[in-house]
C-alpha cells in the first residue's frame, strides 16, 4: 500500500500505514545474502538503519567464527582438532549445544557430529546468525522487521496495524512461483536440494537423502527451524513427526512425488 | 502397489488419466466425508478459493511450465473441512487425493500419496502434480513480504525470488 508521502518502500504490502517508511537492506555476508525488511516505527531512519548495521556486524562475525571454507576459521581448526573446544570463541560452544539439542529434536535427523571431515554445525549456524541479527534490531527498538538468510528468515512485530506477515515458501521445481504462503510468528526455514546439489546426507547411510522435495518448518528460534528443517528433508514423514511434537514447532514438506504432508498447526493462508 | 503389470504408455496418457482421475476421487473423497484433519482457515479475508482440478492439455512437458500449487488451505469464516481419500489404482499406479471442502465447495486438492508400477510413471506424475494445483502463486500475485527457500548461495540470489522482491521493496 503506498503511503501518504509516495515514498520509496512504499511497494511493500502494508508497510507505511502508519506514517513510517520500511525499508530494505540486502548484505553480502556467509556465502549468501542476508535480506532485511525493516519497519522502524517510532524510530528515525537513520538509527534504524544503524541497528540493520549492528546487525550486519553479528552476521560478519559469525561468518569469520564458524565458516568451514575458511581454514582459517576457530571452527576449522577445531574440526582438524587443532584446537580443544574451550580454545575457541564462546560462540562455538554455544552453538554445539544448540546442536545437540537439534539432534534430540529431530529423533537423529539432524546431527552435524554424523558427517564426515569431523564436526559440521554449518546446518544450525546461519539460522542462528540471522536470529542473532534480528534481536539485535529487536533490543535496538524497532517496531517491527523481517530478516532472510538465504532462504531462511524469522520476523517479529507486525509489518503494519493489524497485519500479518505474509512468507511464499518456494516452490520446489518452479524458481519463481510458490508451493504456498505461511503467516509465521517468528521462524521459517526451507530445506531442499534444489540449490546446491545433492548436499543433505542421511546421518543413518552417510549417503545423499531423497525423497524430499522441499521441507519448511516454522517456530519461535531460526537456530532450531534451520536444524529441523535439514531433519526433514532427510528424514522425511519419521523426522515430520518428530517436529510435530516439539512446542512451538510446525512441519510442512513436499515430497519427490509431490505429494504434501504438514504437521497440522502451520498457519498456511492463500 | 500390486496391481497387474500395464503395458508402457505415452506420458501424455499418463497425465490425462491422473487429472482425469484426480477430479473422481476428489468428488468421492467428498462422498465419503470423512474429515481427516480440520484445516484451520486463519483469519483473513482474500481467500482465492476456485474449483479444483483444473488440469491443462498438453501439460505433460518434461520440464513442466506451468506453476502450481496449493489451494488446498483456504482461509474462509465458514467450516473448512479437509479430508483424504482412499489410494485408489488408476491403471498406472495408486493415488490419494485430499481435498478441501469450504462449505458445500471444493476449494482445493493435492495428492496426499502416490505410488506408481514403475519409475518413468512416478516422474511423469510428479511433473503432473502441479498442473493438478489450481492457485497459481507468484512473488507478483502473492502480495508477500519475503520467501523460504532451500539456501541461496549469494551467487544464486540474482536468481532467487527474493532479489525480485528485495528489488520491488527497496
Amino acid at each position: 500500500m503506498p503511503d501518504e508521502h509516495g515514498r520509496r518502500g512504499s511497494a511493500l504490502r502494508g508497510a507505511g500505514e502508519s506514517g513510517e517508511t520500511a525499508f530494505t537492506h540486502a548484505e553480502k555476508v556467509m556465502g549468501t545474502v542476508v535480506s532485511f525488511t525493516v519497519v522502524p516505527g517510532g524510530m528515525p531512519e537513520p538509527a534504524a538503519r544503524a541497528a540493520v548495521e549492528a546487525a550486519c556486524r553479528v552476521l560478519r562475525r559469525a561468518d569469520a567464527v564458524f565458516s568451514t571454507w575458511n581454514p582459517a576459521s576457530p571452527v576449522s581448526r577445531l574440526r582438524r582438532g587443532e584446537v580443544t573446544p574451550d580454545k575457541v570463541p564462546a560462540e562455538v560452544s554455544e552453538v554445539l549445544a544448540l546442536c545437540l539439542t537439534a539432534r534430540e529434536a529431530s529423533a537423529g535427523w539432524f546431527d552435524p557430529w554424523a558427517l564426515p571431515g569431523g564436526v559440521d554445525p554449518t546446518g544450525l549456524v546461519k539460522g542462528w546468525a540471522v536470529e542473532r541479527a534480528a534481536g539485535v534490531l529487536q533490543r535496538a527498538g524497532i517496531d517491527a522487521a523481517l530478516v532472510n538468510g538465504g532462504g531462511d528468515l524469522t520476523v517479529f512485530g507486525s509489518p503494519a496495524p493489524g497485519r500479518r506477515w505474509r512468507v511464499g515458501i518456494r516452490h520446489p521445481w518452479r524458481a519463481d512461483a510458490l508451493a504456498c504462503i505461511v503467516q509465521p510468528r517468528a521462524a521459517v526455514a526451507t530445506s531442499a536440494d534444489y540449490e546446491r546439489g545433492a548436499h543433505l546426507l542421511d546421518p543413518a547411510t552417510g549417503r545423499p537423502a531423497t525423497g524430499v522435495a522441499s521441507a519448511t518448518v516454522t517456530g519461535p528460534s531460526l537456530a532450531l527451524a534451520d536444524a529441523l528443517a535439514t531433519a526433514v528433508a532427510v528424514g522425511a514423514d519419521q523426522a515430520l513427526r518428530a517436529v510435530g511434537a516439539l512446542d512451538g514447532y510446525q512441519g510442512y514438506l513436499i515430497r519427490a512425488d509431490g505429494s504434501e504432508e504438514d504437521t497440522g498447526g502451520m498457519e498456511f493462508t492463500s | 502397489m500390486t496391481a497387474g503389470r500395464t503395458l508402457r504408455r505415452a506420458p501424455l496418457f499418463v497425465v490425462g488419466s491422473v487429472a482425469g482421475f484426480t477430479g473422481l476421487i476428489a468428488w468421492h473423497a467428498v462422498d465419503a466425508g470423512t474429515p481427516v484433519t480440520a484445516g484451520m482457515g486463519s483469519a483473513g479475508a482474500a481467500g482465492r478459493s476456485r474449483p479444483a482440478a483444473t488440469s491443462r492439455a498438453g501439460a505433460g512437458k518434461r520440464h513442466p511450465a506451468h506453476r502450481g500449487t496449493s489451494s488446498r488451505r483456504p482461509r474462509t469464516a465458514h467450516l473448512v473441512r479437509t479430508a483424504t481419500g482412499p489410494g485408489v489404482n488408476f491403471g498406472y499406479g495408486t493415488i490419494a487425493v485430499k481435498v478441501t471442502i469450504h462449505g458445500t465447495r471444493i476449494t482445493a486438492v493435492s495428492v496426499a500419496g502416490l505410488q506408481t508400477l514403475e519409475p518413468t510413471s512416478q516422474q511423469i506424475c510428479a511433473q503432473a502434480i502441479p498442473v493438478l494445483r489450481s492457485e497459481v502463486l507468484s512473488a507478483q500475485s502473492a502480495s508477500i513480504n519475503s520467501v523460504s527457500g532451500a539456501s541461496y548461495t549469494s551467487a544464486g540470489y540474482a536468481r532467487s525470488l527474493q532479489a525480485a522482491l528485495d528489488t520491488l521493496h527497496a
